[in-house]
């Protein structure tokens, strides 16, 4: 496109760069959020701060809360209902039980998969879910949203755009990008090894800005990359449908030598059957592991073709101490009898699976998750430092011009930089300040965010006039301010409403809550000495005509 | 740095190659791909695993490769065209176990 | 020797391994030393320094299987790196017992 391939990758870098940066901010701060979902959703449901538990039993608690569930989800049966070429009938027919957990969740989410008949996708199935004490069998009132992950996690790959699934694809974009910016920032880096350990804050903004912007790209580049790759491949199905779209002949052989080779069934046989103890197959599960020298819980339990004469029963491993997921053992449902067990996987099967838990990290590592948080925040600088630069090296051009692009997109970056953890905190508070028996409250938090986001949105573009004049938006500031507000009413209102204030937490031991308050206090205070230093920076005299620095 | 140069329309053109014209060379490499490894013989999750893991990369490549190509009508050939070529190898192919 | 701690002591590899590459650049190097130094010191800083990160990736083989020690140790190196470069930024003379045993000139 340009004179040589380097200002074509620079061309790249630049405009995929900002232009999906604003996306991908969102995807690596919510993900970075997702790391502790479960935690913050402890925070958020203060009914679920109990211990982690493993698996109940099925034969006694959970059978009647699967017998219990009696249709799919609302929003489950309008997507359904389009699928199918007719208009689908009074009630479906449950096909598939599901219950799934880890060793970071007090509550057990167990679904059921209904029948979705005259559909245009093979075995499709429409899901009802119910979220459950496993202590007791207690189910949880359905409006409560588990804000870290029925909301910050889908957030951080779909935006909760799911009109056609646009939001998906959106994000999907945005990962190539990033991708893409990575190799790019690579060609582009001239000084790659020079300027390795370079950060040099005290000069002019804009070299200081570019030096961390390198510095955040480059040490964590393989994490960049890796995570951004494995995030498509995660949703490989979604995004390249080739063997359902097109190549039906070799998915219906391969189903079918499947059947054969298993003994596992594709279809259910038609006939009824009953289930015998699936309690008695979680112990005979447990005790193979043991006699392969890798005990652990029950993390996946599925029933498939409920109510059939073949039925069967799939119990899968909670593989705390590996990357990738365990593989599964398969029961005959009438007898309790082993049929199948999963054998180890093949090289790229291997490769897909590792790539998938490390980055969904369900794994027991502390460090390890810790790690990948961090990860997550020095991608989010990057990508920041990336906009600030943007701006900053073009404003005083666009100032004397007279023209505004500088402006639009620094009002965007305060946005989905501040503007996004505003939104995220005021979620947090309006979850505490809420009556807890408020009906719907699900909407109304959900709402909060929105309206909160859209609130800093205005305020940044209001705040933005100052960057005609080549000045520094206030709104860096303001919002700051108002991170480090929220953020500590957030703290005091968890207290407040549910006692469970850091003395007693800490005491206890209980981390998922002391850990969000500890998070909370840190941003609040972090976020409060940088307003200070932007509000001062906003107040300096602009110099008239600032050094720009060659790309590095 | 110089934006300038280039026409609004080959800018366009160029983006819709680097995104569109990278999908369908992908979409071919995948069902050209895996339908040749499963009827050679490969196991059909180790074939779906490699294609699509693969394809990110190739897209990847492809992505890049639009942009810094000194002749948009080539990569227009090449990744659009190359992936219809594909496509239509891959269904052909997965149609001929029948 | 338990986890925690050998993950550590990984810990403390990486950042001084990442130091002492850092302290292998002439850049660097004046911001800890005035003086120059010779072309040896350079290459003992860099094994030293490479040393020290293969050490740390052993040290996270002993804490964990392969798989998940790899993980832990590429994401050490980035954080060491960070740690260097902002320490770099602010207070290099912290780095200056990383090469106290180094003679005072040529």
């Amino acid at each position: 496109m340009f004179a040589n391939f380097r200002l074509s990758f620079a061309w790249l870098h630049t405009w995929f760069g900002l232009v999906l940066g604003f996306v991908l901010m969102a995807a690596f701060f919510f993900g970075s959020l997702s790391v502790f979902d479960r935690e913050i959703d402890r925070w958020a449901l203060p009914e679920t701060r109990i211990e982690p538990q493993p698996m109940p039993s099925f034969d006694t608690i959970l059978a009647s809360r699967f017998a219990e569930i009696a249709a799919p989800e609302p929003e489950e049966l309008a997507a359904a209902s389009k699928r199918s070429t007719q208009p689908l009938p009074e009630k479906l027919k449950p096909a598939l039980f599901g219950a799934y957990t880890t060793h970071r969740d007090p509550v057990l989410d167990v679904f059921v998969g209904f029948e979705v008949p005259n559909s245009t996708l093979p075995n499709d199935l429409a899901y009802g879910s119910v979220v459950i004490d496993p202590r007791d069998g207690r189910k949880l009132p359905k409006d409560r949203l588990a804000l870290g992950s029925a909301f910050f996690y889908p957030m951080h790959y779909s935006l909760h755009f799911t009109w056609y699934d646009i939001g998906m694809w959106i994000v999907g974009l945005a990962a190539m990008a990033m991708l893409a910016a990575v190799v790019s920032g690579v060609v582009m880096h001239r000084k790659i090894f020079r300027e390795f350990f370079t950060f040099r804050p005290g000069k002019k903004l804009l070299r200081g800005t570019l030096d961390l912007h390198n510095l955040t790209g480059v040490v964590a580049l393989p994490f960049h990359f890796l995570w951004a790759l494995s995030g498509l491949i995660i949703f490989a199905g979604v995004y390249f449908p080739v063997f359902d779209k097109m190549l039906q002949p070799l998915v219906e052989q391969h189903e079918r030598e499947e059947a054969r080779h298993t003994g596992l069934d594709a279809e259910p046989s038609g006939v009824p059957g009953t289930l015998a103890s699936v309690d008695a197959m979680m112990i005979a599960a447990k005790d193979h592991w043991v006699s392969r020298g890798v005990p652990g819980e029950v993390g996946y339990l599925q029933v498939t073709h409920v109510g059939s004469s073949n039925a069967y029963v799939s119990i899968y491993r909670d593989s705390t101490d590996r990357v990738a997921t365990a593989e599964g053992l398969h029961f005959q449902g009438s007898t309790g009898r082993v049929i199948f067990e999963d054998p180890p996987t093949g090289a790229a099967e291997t490769v897909n699976g590792f790539l998938t838990g490390m980055h969904l990290q369900q794994f027991r590592h502390w460090t390890l998750r810790w790690l990948i948080f961090v990860g997550g925040l020095l991608s989010c600088v990057c990508i920041t430092t990336g906009f600030i630069f943007f701006v900053e090296k073009r404003k005083h051009v666009h100032a004397r011009q007279g023209t505004s692009g500088s402006r639009w997109v620094d009002a965007l970056a305060v946005t989905t930089v501040t503007g996004m953890m505003v939104a995220t905190l005021a979620t947090l508070v309006m979850n505490r300040a809420l009556p807890e028996d408020l009906a719907n409250r699900d909407l109304w938090e959900k709402s909060t965010f929105w309206i909160a986001w859209l609130t800093a949105l205005t305020h940044a573009l209001w705040r933005s006039a100052a960057v005609l004049q080549a000045r520094m938006s206030k709104a860096w500031a303001e919002q700051s301010w108002a991170i480090a507000a929220l953020g500590a009413v957030a703290v005091v209102l968890n207290a407040a409403t549910t006692g469970d204030h850091l003395g007693r937490t800490l005491m206890a031991g209980y981390w998922p809550v002391a850990g969000v308050d500890l998070m909370l206090i840190a941003s609040a205070c972090a976020a409060a000495i940088a307003a200070r230093k932007l509000r001062a920076r906003a107040a300096e005299v602009v110099p008239v005509n600032p050094e720009v620095p060659d790309y590095a | 740095m110089a934006t300038a140069t280039q026409s609004s329309w080959h800018v366009i053109a160029r983006v819709c190659a680097s995104i569109f014209g990278s999908y369908a060379f992908t979409w071919g490499f995948i069902a050209l791909g895996a339908s040749s490894l499963i009827i050679g013989g490969t196991a059909f999750h180790e074939a779906s695993s490699l294609t699509s893991m693969l394809g990110f990369l190739v897209y990847l490549w492809a992505f890049c490769w639009a942009f810094i190509a000194a002749s948009l009508a080539r990569v227009w050939v090449v990744l659009a065209g190359g992936g219809v070529v594909m496509t239509l190898a891959g269904w052909w192919l997965s149609r001929s176990i029948a | 020797m338990p986890d925690a701690l050998l993950l550590a002591a990984a810990l403390a590899c990486t950042v001084i391994g990442m130091g002492w590459l850092s302290l292998a650049m002439d850049v660097h190097w004046i911001q800890v030393r005035a003086t120059r130094r010779s072309p040896r010191m350079v290459i003992i800083l860099r094994v030293l320094g490479a040393a020290s990160l293969a050490a740390s990736l052993v040290l996270c083989l002993l804490a964990d299987t392969a798989t998940m020690a790899a993980l832990v140790w590429m994401m050490l190196l980035a954080v060491a790196a960070v740690t260097i470069a902002l320490v770099l930024s602010r207070k290099p003379a912290l780095l200056a017992p990383l090469v106290a045993a180094f003679p005072q000139s040529p």
